[in-house]
């Protein structure tokens, strides 16, 4: 599959702060791209970079071959965006914002099957305001769409709906991927990265700390890990066991999480000194980790790095 | 219909469906002008009516208001939610987004300036305008003046709070400033001075000539200096206009 994006080394900064740092990534035509990282981690400054609404300090993008800072006119014909915030005329009527943009884009019709996928038929005569926030963000991305863009930019498009709306979301986009339209999406709810994206960038402070399918991340060793309770084995030992990556305790629960490289090293070590020190072990597991788990893995590995 | 006359029409409709703002532009002129109206129309200096002289400064008020919230406070607040940076990245060209509004501003002033007429003609038989090409010349120029002005003193505020607060200074120390409402005469020296530095003063000089005494080139000093306004305002607004809130 061609590459219909193109990032390489991009750099950009506000005053001091590096807002996204040497960032590189491709995406192909037709997938599910999903950009993720916690709030401020340049996700939103990546994607506007991206649709030209920004300027990068350094690096090279490339979208469907063209550089969105001097052909953002030509481009803009075939990408669609959504925004992040509530970006239409509160007092407008969802009929008339598709009209408007139907005329903007020089188009008769307003995308009647993609309004019944919508389900905004019922809603034409509300004004924008009024919308539920599911609604509010149907109908921008049903103005995101109305031109068959070959690309969507979609910044963090389930924020604020309910986990039933949520769902509803990653129907349409996932219709939309099959008819061939590459999506790139913004989110920081990793469920949404794990069982909507084809592939995730995860960023950090405007870093590239992972790039692969979601089941392939959540395959990486590092996010597997043990679970199990005990009231009385130190914390301490357990950073010392050899191959141990991090290690989470929550105090009210007696509840343990041991990342490490070897799984089977550690259980040994584990069940040997608490038969030596007569700890008590209970709810013993192995578990395999979310992109949840391995994202706040990752999140600590950069802050101590 | 190309997308420049959906969206004039669009925020025209939009205007109508916002009541403040037709109370504003529509309503309260019309009871300023009943209320100063029963205080001071046997005021009125010799050979001039009531009607004659503060129908017209109304008229002129209206173009401030105008300007500052139908185009300035509201413009400011699609800045703030991202109306105007969604428009970026659509193929509508910018100037298309701007000339619309400006349209609408020109179009919904024109109502209002209708409503006075009539009113004036009905309540306070006011004659028409002596110069009326004079006095529509006059009614451009200003609109020139004052929309980018309002444009690029509105464009400095982040919110439309801030954008608000603006427009209603500047409403209010014209309002009462520039003799639009009451005579100036009436006021100490030192105010009547301030008036001739309130742009407004010069509207209201040039349409109460051209209504009742003089053509629009007998009066060059008001011409001039709604000109160099004009001028510099247009300027000052297309560099500091911004389509978004956010850094670059």
């Amino acid at each position: 599959m061609e590459d219909v994006i193109i990032v390489r080394s991009l750099m950009k900064s506000y005053g001091t702060k590096k807002a996204v740092n040497n960032l590189s990534f491709s995406v192909k035509k037709g997938e599910i791209f999903g950009i993720i990282g916690p709030n401020g981690a340049g996700k939103t400054t990546t994607i506007e970079i991206m649709e030209g609404l920004r300027k990068k300090d350094s690096g090279e993008v490339s979208i469907l071959g063209m550089n969105p800072e001097k052909e953002r006119k030509v481009l803009n014909h075939r990408i669609g965006v959504q925004f992040q915030a509530t970006s239409i005329q509160k007092k407008m009527k969802v009929k008339e914002a598709l009209k408007l943009f139907a005329a903007i884009y020089n188009k008769s019709n307003t995308g009647d099957e993609m309004l019944k996928l919508l389900g905004l038929e019922e809603k034409m005569d509300t004004y924008f305001d009024d919308l539920s926030g599911g609604q509010k963000q149907r109908l921008t991305l049903a103005l995101a769409t109305l031109h068959e863009p070959e690309i969507i930019f979609l910044d963090e498009p389930s924020m604020g709906l309910d986990p039933h709306a949520r769902r509803e979301m990653w129907n349409i986009i996932r219709s939309l991927r099959d008819r061939g339209t590459t999506i790139v999406v913004t989110t920081h709810y990793m469920e949404e990265a794990e069982k909507l994206c084809d592939r995730v960038a995860m960023i950090y402070n405007g870093e590239l700390r992972a790039l692969d399918e979601p089941s392939r991340l959540v395959e990486d060793i590092s996010s597997h890990f043990i679970s199990f309770r005990s009231p009385d084995f130190p914390v301490g030992q357990l950073h010392q066991i050899a191959g141990v990556i991090d290690v989470e305790h929550d105090k009210e629960l007696d509840a343990f999480k041991i990342y490490t490289e070897d799984l089977q090293s550690c259980s040994y070590f584990l069940f040997k000194t608490a038969h030596e020190e007569n700890y008590h072990i209970s709810d013993y597991k192995f578990e395999r980790g979310t992109l949840d788990d391995l994202f706040v893995h990752y999140l600590k590995g950069g802050e101590s790095a | 219909m190309t997308a420049l006359w959906q969206l004039t029409l669009l925020e025209t409709k939009m205007f109508f469906r916002d009541k403040l703002q037709v109370f504003w532009t529509f309503l309260f002129p019309v009871l300023m002008i009943w209320l100063f109206g029963s205080m001071f129309e046997n005021q009125a200096p010799e050979g001039f009516s009531f009607a004659s002289l503060y129908i017209p400064s109304w008229i002129g008020v209206n173009i401030v208001t105008t300007a500052f919230f139908t185009l300035g406070t509201v413009l400011t607040g699609y800045r703030e939610t991202g109306v105007l940076r969604r428009y970026q990245s659509t193929p509508l060209a910018p100037w298309k987004i701007l000339f619309a509004h400006t349209i609408q501003g020109t179009v919904i002033f024109s109502f209002s300036a209708v409503v006075l007429v009539v009113f004036g003609t009905l309540m306070f038989d006011l004659h028409a305008p002596v110069y009326l090409g004079s006095t529509l010349v006059a009614l451009l120029l200003s609109i020139l003046a004052f929309f980018p002005f309002a444009l690029f003193l509105t464009s400095l505020a982040k919110n439309v709070g801030t954008a608000a607060a603006i427009s209603s200074l500047f409403l209010n120390l014209m309002l009462f400033l520039s003799g639009a409402t009451f005579p100036l005469e009436m006021m100490p020296d030192v105010l009547q001075y301030i008036a001739k530095i309130l742009p407004l003063y010069y509207v209201i000089e040039l349409l109460r000539a051209t209504w009742n005494t003089s053509p629009i080139w007998e009066n060059w000093t008001p011409v001039l200096v709604l000109s160099c306004i004009a001028l510099v305002s247009i300027v000052l607004s297309s560099v500091f206009f911004k389509w978004s809130g956010k850094a670059e």
